[in-house]
């Protein structure tokens, strides 16, 4: 390797660390709480079988997964304005991939919920617990072991995914590493360098997700 | 005390209960028995409201309705009363034994914590499953689930407990734990109904026996009295099928009908 890319690199990963922590990862946390919440939501709205609103869910569900996100993205971005509504570009991503995200993660929830085995909420029922006590000390915390593997796959995905949110000019780690390759003439060392941060960023949350599980399990130690 | 009277339950177009007269006094240890779909366990199901009658009606005390109208509340103070031991136990996977028998406790009946953990001491004593307080579910056997599940019901001091065949799941060996267990509270005079296809169970520990076939009760008798003397060609019928089977060494296979 010239000494002249290993200067580039090694220049450029301050720049591409800033701005995973200053933009990618905030977009990350910030698309993954809200789709999180909604997709609990859309998931509850479609257990408990809430009349009229369970057919707007399953609509919603139908559209938001049978479309690509980056052309839910432009939609938002560059199709809203002729509308009226203009919103500048880092929350019209938050909004795109939350809508899109929580349509997924909700039918992983929903399913969770439904693998439940029905005797957990009729012996709840017998010992005097109300639907509310079973969902929320019986059937959610069992659901959400089963989930989890699941949605932290969604969060490691999303920590890719965030990279699509160049394509509507939001400035993050991968947008950055655009700017600097096409500024050096360098695309190959560049997008090496950036896909290593991202394979970094991820190699810690799977850490993460090992040692959670194993938090998890409902089995004493001794 | 627990009464239900011209009982009828179908699932779908398929009618398993037909018209069941049945009553459970103060107590009395009660065992059903009948061949396998005959509407034991949709019995018990209906009495607790698991499952949706389609006419009938219940008495529970002073309480006495048709089952139909009985109104969400309602069900729900019945079910106060009321133990239920599954097939399967269902313990609660995410919680400890001792945990389990807390909930109905402390989250349904919101009694102190304190109080209740001497009650959960006390009961786990009782089915000897103490020194597992802090296990979970599946860390146990069969048996000591079950056992925990019964802790669980009699925690709450129910005035009726409805076990539905709670040693089927079991080998031969932990069943008679299971049935010792049940056999203690027995004769402390807990209220129960039991299914179960243990004949010697129904013999020396119930005071009274059912028998339901196609829905039906077809035999309601003193147990002594229907073991030694029943009346039904139908009970008869059914006591020798399960005496040939007992006397069909485990392993064997019992001879066809078709092959003689
Ligand atoms: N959830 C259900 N949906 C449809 N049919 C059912 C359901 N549960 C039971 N049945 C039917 O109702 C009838 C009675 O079933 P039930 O479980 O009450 O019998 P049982 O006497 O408890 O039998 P076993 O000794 O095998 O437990 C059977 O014909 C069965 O097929
Ligand atoms: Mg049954």
């Amino acid at each position: 390797m010239s000494t002249r890319i290993l200067e580039i690199l090694i220049s450029s990963l301050p720049k591409l660390l800033l701005y995973c922590v200053k933009v990618t990862i905030p977009l990350t946390v910030c698309i993954y709480a809200i789709s999180l919440v909604l997709a609990l939501i859309l998931a509850l709205v479609q257990v408990l079988n809430i009349r009229g609103l369970k057919q707007f869910v399953r609509f919603y569900v139908w559209l938001f997964r049978g479309t690509p996100l980056i052309v839910q993205m432009y939609i938002i971005f560059f199709g809203l304005p002729s509308l009226g509504i203009t919103l500048s570009a880092f929350p019209s991503a938050v909004i795109a991939f939350s809508l899109n995200y929580a349509a997924y993660m909700s039918e992983t929830i929903r399913a969770s919920i439904e693998s439940v085995p029905k005797g957990q909420v009729e012996a709840g029922y017998m010992i005097g617990l109300n639907y509310f006590q079973i969902m929320t000390r019986i059937v959610l915390p069992q659901a959400a072991k089963v989930a989890f593997p699941t949605l932290f796959g969604s969060l490691i995905g999303l920590t890719k995914d965030s990279s699509l949110a160049a394509s509507i000019t939001v400035v993050e780690m991968f947008k950055v590493a655009q700017q600097i390759a096409s500024a050096n003439f360098e695309p190959f060392a560049l997008y090496c360098e950036v896909a290593f941060v991202y394979l970094m960023l991820n190699t810690i949350l799977s850490a993460l997700q090992s040692y959670l599980e194993k938090k998890m399990t409902w089995k004493t130690k001794n | 005390m627990l009464e239900v009277k011209n009982l009828h339950c179908s699932y779908g177009t398929n009618k398993v209960l037909k018209g069941i007269d049945f009553r459970v006094d103060q107590g009395e240890v009660i065992a059903v028995l009948g061949s396998s779909g005959s509407g034991k366990t949709t019995l018990l199901r209906c009495i607790s409201f698991l499952e949706s009658a389609d006419s009938g009606t219940i008495r529970f005390g002073d309480f006495e309705k048709d089952i139909t109208k009985v109104k969400r509340s309602e069900i729900r103070a019945l079910r106060m009363k009321i133990g239920y031991v599954f097939q399967n136990f269902n313990l609660f996977r995410n919680m400890t034994v001792r945990q389990n028998v807390l909930e109905g406790l402390v989250t349904a009946r919101k009694m102190d914590k304190k109080e209740a953990n001497a009650i959960a001491d006390e009961m786990l004593g009782k089915v000897g499953m103490l020194h597992r307080a802090d296990y979970y579910p599946e860390q146990l056997s069969g048996g000591q689930q079950q056992r925990v599940a019964i802790a669980r019901s009699i925690a709450f001091r129910p005035d009726v407990i409805l076990f539905d065949e709670p040693t089927s799941a079991l080998d031969p060996e932990l069943t008679r734990e299971v049935l010792n267990t049940i056999a203690k509270l027995a004769s402390e005079g807990v209220t129960m109904v039991v299914v179960t296809h243990e004949m010697s169970f129904a013999r020396n520990v119930a005071n009274r026996v059912i028998f339901m076939e196609n829905g039906v009760v077809v035999e309601d008798a003193p147990a002594k009295e229907f073991f030694e003397n029943p009346k039904e060609e139908a009970t008869r019928r059914f006591l020798r099928t399960v005496i040939e089977e007992a006397a069909v060494k485990p392993g064997q296979t019992p001879e066809t009908e078709s092959s003689k």
